[in-house]
């Protein structure tokens, strides 16, 4: 088993005052690191309207590299504008996940439409930003990956990287939405896409991990990390039929050879709730990261990130 | 080209669809088989919430296009699954001989809260002569892409020299003309080809240029006469046309010789409105197709196709 030692709560959008478009949640962490600081791009929550209805944005924070509690900025303006009418990305941008290409920064990041029968529906979108990730531009308004065959709704949780000269896109694609209590629930399964140019994609076309929650078994935040020969997956899972009762999410581990097949075991994940803090009920959504010889997960708390997300390191080695 | 009219061969309200159906015969599309045509098109049912839901239904003609020999009184194809693309209606669906099969592209509808719909293709195939069909996939073969945002709709295919070929439409805008009004879409023709009629690749164009901005180009149709491909799709104004006989549909035309570069010329239609009939407002959804080495031209007249569908004879070139 993995040993991650819990470093605390790094950033809480709860307390963070005079942004209308950042009242709570700060989800899916990724980060970007630069000379002097680490940048966590995340998303957030404005408050909602009459209907109940919010709007995802994404957002970043620096942090000292010296010391990553002390947050030196938040972003003036969310990194990402949001789509025309009618566009898959009208209604949000979340979660976002970034990568460096040459000059620039690419954003890859889940667009959000609203819908009738299911309340929303994404696709994966992309941005590229000249200014030093500050913010990202849109080259079309459409998504770079969208529905097709075997993957029919819900495409969303980009997690970009690259590895040998080639960009490897893990994401995930809703399977069925269910009916619990007559409301509609999804089923999430982790995916793979390639490209050589970042732009043009080929899907994979097969779940990348097994369930062992029953085949409705949600998946999320596929986060694969490279280290000692080998690819490690860390991403969260849960029921999507008790999970509204159980509060339940959990962290879940893989790894592989060759990023195509993988072998999942959960139990050497290392990381589970707290007894009490931000997040003794769930600790979901693992990005992992190397700083300055360390490996480190950030990771949401409750509430899938409602009052922010913490920061644990690695104790050991990922092998 | 010139085309001679037939007339309304197919009357809904005359038909004992009306029983299980509330309205509509819409876009009708011909399979030739040896001794009838048959034509599939949408026919209306309302759900709980009050609004349409289109289903795929279809009658055989006999190769005079005189008679009505069967029809059908099942479920060709069910409607899409919670949340797909296709869960709101299909219409309309393209069938196409592939060996021994029935594929058919479907235009699945899906509803969405700022804006009426969105759409993409499917493909379902029949093993049973297309009594009925089965998706390949819960989810679509085209769909929004980087520079096709939305509303990808609308897929004819056609094989040429081994390649299949689709033209289907794409969204370029939702945009609100008058205040307190819904958004109304704009769209026009795209162009995609596949060695395997499942895997696609789009051309990134727009491939039929636009008469003025915001014109709606819908349903290409298209097919190769001696050396030439000839298209006919229809088109209308973004705003005010399901009133206003002058910016409802209408057929647009449009030749090529290389399946590449396409002329627009709707002067060569050879075929026009009527006057005072039930093809006099509007003209729309044309299908093409070949029986007996004639080619036929199907379509919709007034009001969407709500009362029935009628056929066209190309009599000279």
């Amino acid at each position: 088993m993995f040993k991650w030692i819990k470093l605390g709560k790094i950033f809480d959008p709860t307390v963070v005052e005079n942004i209308e478009w950042m009242h709570e949640y700060a989800q899916a962490p990724a980060t970007l690191v630069f000379d002097d600081f680490v940048r966590v791009y995340f998303s957030c929550r404005s408050k909602r309207d009459k209907q109940g209805q919010f709007i995802s944005y994404s957002a970043f924070i620096d942090l000292d590299r010296k010391n990553l509690f002390n947050i030196l900025r938040i972003s003036d303006e969310p990194v990402l504008t949001l789509g025309k009418r009618g566009c898959f990305d009208e209604f949000g941008t979340y979660p976002i996940s970034i990568v460096k290409k040459d000059n620039d920064i690419l954003a890859y990041y889940a667009g959000w439409t609203r819908c009738q029968s299911v309340p929303f529906n994404t696709a994966i979108g992309l941005g590229i930003s000249r200014n030093g990730g500050k913010t990202f531009e849109k080259i079309g308004n459409g998504p770079v990956l969208s529905y097709s065959i075997d993957e029919p709704f819900i495409i969303s949780g980009p997690k970009i990287r690259k590895f040998n000269n080639r960009y490897f896109l893990f994401y995930v694609c809703g399977k069925k939405w269910i009916l619990i209590n007559n409301k509609p629930e999804m089923s999430l399964k982790i995916r793979l896409a390639f490209s050589y140019d970042g732009i043009n994609w080929e899907k994979h076309n097969k779940n990348l991990i097994i369930e062992t929650n029953g085949i409705n078994e949600s998946q999320a935040s596929p986060d694969v990390f490279y280290a000692n020969g080998k690819y490690h997956m860390f991403f969260c899972s849960w029921n999507p039929l008790t999970f509204r009762k159980t509060k339940s999410r959990k962290i879940g581990y893989a790894y592989s050879k060759n990023l195509l097949n993988w072998t999942r075991d959960d139990s050497k994940a290392g990381i589970n709730i707290s007894e009490d803090g931000f997040d003794n009920e769930m600790v979901a959504y693992p990005h992992v990261f190397e700083l300055d010889g360390k490996i480190y997960m950030m990771y949401l708390g409750n509430e899938v990130g409602k009052f922010g997300f913490g920061l644990a390191a690695l104790q050991g080695e990922l092998k | 080209m010139k085309w001679k009219k037939l007339g309304q061969i197919f009357d809904f309200n005359k038909s004992s669809f009306k029983d299980k159906f509330i309205s509509h015969s819409q876009s009708p599309q011909a399979l030739v088989f040896k001794n009838f045509v048959r034509i599939y098109f949408s026919t209306r049912k309302k759900s709980e919430n009050r609004k349409f839901l289109s289903y795929i239904q279809y009658v055989d003609f006999d190769k005079s296009f005189s008679k009505i020999i069967n029809q059908s009184n099942h479920e060709v194809l069910a409607l899409g699954n919670l949340g797909s693309f296709d869960e709101h209606g299909i219409f309309p669906m393209n069938p196409i001989k592939v060996k021994n099969k029935i594929y058919a592209y479907t235009s699945g509808w899906t509803r969405r809260v700022s804006v009426d719909v969105d759409s993409g293709i499917g493909l379902v195939v029949s093993k049973n002569g297309g009594e009925t069909f089965r998706r390949i996939g819960a989810g679509p073969v085209l769909t929004s892409s980087l520079y096709e945002p939305f509303l990808v709709i609308d897929g004819f295919v056609k094989r040429f020299d081994d390649i299949f070929h689709m033209w289907y439409i794409y969204g370029t805008d939702w945009k609100i003309y008058h205040e307190n009004k819904n958004p109304e879409r704009t769209y026009v023709i795209g162009h995609a080809i596949s060695h395997n009629g499942i895997d696609w690749k789009k051309e990134n164009r727009q491939i039929i240029e636009s008469k003025y901005k915001g014109e709606c180009q819908a349903l290409p149709t298209v097919i190769k006469k001696e050396d030439r491909y000839h298209m006919y799709f229809c088109h209308r104004n973004s705003y005010d046309f399901r009133n206003n006989p002058k910016k409802s549909y209408k057929l647009g035309y449009a030749y090529s010789d290389d399946l590449l570069n396409w002329i627009r010329d709707d002067s060569l239609s050879g075929i026009d409105v009527s006057e005072n009939s039930w093809d006099s407002d509007m003209m729309c959804y044309p299908n093409l197709f070949v029986c007996f080495n004639e080619f036929y031209l199907l379509y919709n007249g007034n009001d969407f196709g709500k009362n029935g569908f009628g056929l066209a004879k190309l009599i000279e070139d």
